[in-house]
């Protein structure tokens, strides 16, 4: 029964949209299910142990698992197809605009500053295709995103935060050291979110 | 008094006729009425007045407020923007023009628009509050979204700095911009490589049909290829051996050739030349690349610089030529036009490795 969990987690991440518990009892543990907690811990142990990969919860709540990489980075090449990559780097881009700017931003502000990285949301992109689609689509699935609406405001609005899998698959003082790299700065240089960074750990 | 006990009509009729009609009645009762509940009636009258309930020109003014009220609802809305910025008093302004237009209203209907702007107007104090409130050092995101262009390789050299326009300004962003981006933010992420069967998936049910046609495929190709050997045997015996033939045939002719005149070395072209066939004569020349190659003969270049090929006899072979001698390789190209030219050059009238095959020299003469 691990082994066949193990095996519905991993194909389950393909598409990076979190594994709920009810889909795991349904397909995979079915009539086990007094045993379900230690299936679980197993199957997470196996994940660890031989794939390097470690089930999160990240809604407790719901019971929402996602999987994140165990293992330290590695500085070399990644075994990423282009696609991945390029989505990857957009989301960097993201998040670190809503870290710096307070943890929140509105969607206005957001397309305006993508705006000055040649994405509009509007236009088809000649990497990412419907912008709009992945950041407030495909992003917020994954749960790299979260979206809020702003309270009567009309036409709505929305605001834009870290989604439960940015908080375990990053952290703000990587996103930090990101924005000091590109900028030739220490990052101690933006003092708020240099505290806040080192508080968050 | 008047109006009670009439049974022949029904009750509520008679009494919303009662009640559409009050200052009738009140005046009816007034009249019939104790000077008290006169007193009394006043008194409502009088609040009544206060309340500027009544015809007409007041129902253009409560009007006027209304349309006044959603003008200002309206304009706070669209300005959202423009009022949020800290330095902007417009959102106090908003709010006295909205106190002094309350001072107009009389009646809940616009009262309730008063609400309305009070609840948008308070939205956008507590986002300006919110901006206020922000503990973040301050942070420069165009001079971010510039060091992030720089870092995916943009070049500005050819460019006149125009504003941001919908359309590509001017510096060059290149196509592999996300993915140096990406290469660089896939440090930051403990992401699960996503997973990927290496040779594809792997079909449980197929197997045993399969394994069925494959027995009978394999039943029916062994007797072909039984049959196939036997003539491929004789092709192909015709096909490997028939070079060796050829090459030692052509050997053959040389060593005759120098045997009939010892010291007269052969000029390469005559030997190979064919001048009734193109085709032929290429096969010349990789034949006697053959005979080169095994150290059977050799070529040389003449006082003119023409290359000359004669037979090594096999007592100076061993050690001393075929190592010793210098090994090179050359590549030779002929074309049709050059082949011509050879020939009309060199005077070539007859081959001198006579052709195998009869028939296809009638076929030459129709050229």
């Amino acid at each position: 029964q691990v082994s066949e969990l193990v095996q519905f987690l991993l194909v389950k991440d393909q598409k990076k949209i979190p594994i709920k518990r009810a889909d795991m009892l349904k397909n995979i543990i079915r009539e086990y299910r007094d045993a379900y907690s230690e299936i679980v811990k197993r199957a997470d142990r196996t994940l660890q142990a031989v794939f390097g990969l470690q089930l999160v919860e990240i809604d407790t709540k719901r019971h929402i698992y996602i999987l994140i990489n165990n293992l330290p980075r590695p500085e070399g090449q990644h075994l990423c197809r282009d696609k991945e990559k390029e989505k990857m780097g957009l989301l960097l881009v993201i998040l670190s605009f809503i870290f710096m700017k307070g943890n929140s931003v509105k969607d206005s502000a957001l397309w305006e500053f993508l705006h000055l990285l040649r994405v509009y949301p509007g236009k088809q992109h000649s990497v990412f295709g419907d912008v709009r689609k992945l950041v407030t689509e495909e992003f917020v699935r994954q749960k790299y995103l979260e979206t809020t609406a702003i309270p009567l405001t009309d036409p709505p609005e929305f605001k834009y935060q870290w989604g439960p899998r940015a908080e375990k698959e990053t952290s703000k003082k990587d996103v930090l050291n990101f924005v000091a790299k590109m900028q030739s700065k220490d990052p101690t240089f933006w003092a708020s979110q240099y505290s806040e960074a080192e508080a968050n750990k | 008094m008047s109006h009670t006990g009439n049974s022949g009509e029904s009750s509520p009729a008679s009494r919303r006729r009662r009640r559409s009609r009050p200052p009738h009645a009140q005046e009816d009762r007034a009249e019939e009425d104790t000077a008290e509940e006169e007193t009394a009636e006043e008194a409502a009258g009088e609040r009544l007045r206060q309340l500027d309930i009544g015809d007409g020109d007041d129902r253009e003014h409560n009007r006027m407020i209304r349309s006044q009220y959603r003008e200002l609802i309206s304009t706070v809305q669209q300005n959202r923007e423009a009022m949020l910025n800290s330095k902007s008093n417009r959102l106090t302004e908003a709010l006295e023009e909205a106190n002094r237009l309350f001072d107009g209203v009389c009646r809940a209907r616009e009262a309730a628009l008063d609400a309305q702007f009070l609840v948008i107007a308070s939205n956008i104090g507590k986002e300006k509050a919110n901006e206020l409130h922000s503990e973040m050092s301050a942070f420069d995101s165009t001079a971010f979204a510039e060091d992030l262009l720089t870092f995916m390789g943009i070049n500005r050299t050819e460019v006149e700095e125009t504003d941001d326009s919908e359309d590509v300004p001017g510096a060059f962003l290149p196509s592999d911009a996300w993915r140096t981006m990406g290469e660089e933010a896939s440090k930051y992420f403990r992401r699960a490589p996503t997973f990927h069967y290496m040779m594809g998936s792997f079909k449980s049910e197929p197997p045993a049909p399969k394994q069925r046609i494959e027995r009978q495929k394999k039943a029916g190709r062994g007797k072909a290829e039984q049959a196939m050997p036997a003539q491929l045997k004789k092709m192909e015996e015709s096909h490997q051996e028939a070079t060796e033939k050829e090459v030692e045939r052509i050997l053959r002719i040389l060593q005759t050739h120098f045997e009939n005149d010892p010291n007269t070395p052969i000029s390469f072209f005559d030997f190979v030349m064919d001048p009734n066939s193109f085709a032929r004569t290429v096969e010349n020349v990789f034949h006697v690349s053959f005979l080169i190659r095994d150290g059977l003969a050799k070529i040389k270049l003449d006082e003119d610089e023409l290359p000359i090929i004669e037979p090594i006899k096999p007592s100076e072979g061993g050690e001393e030529d075929s190592r010793a001698g210098v090994r090179n390789q050359v590549v030779i190209s002929l074309d049709q036009r050059e082949w011509k030219e050879i020939i009309e050059t060199f005077q070539i009238r007859e081959a001198m490795i006579t052709p195998l095959y009869e028939n296809t020299e009638e076929e030459m003469e129709t050229e």
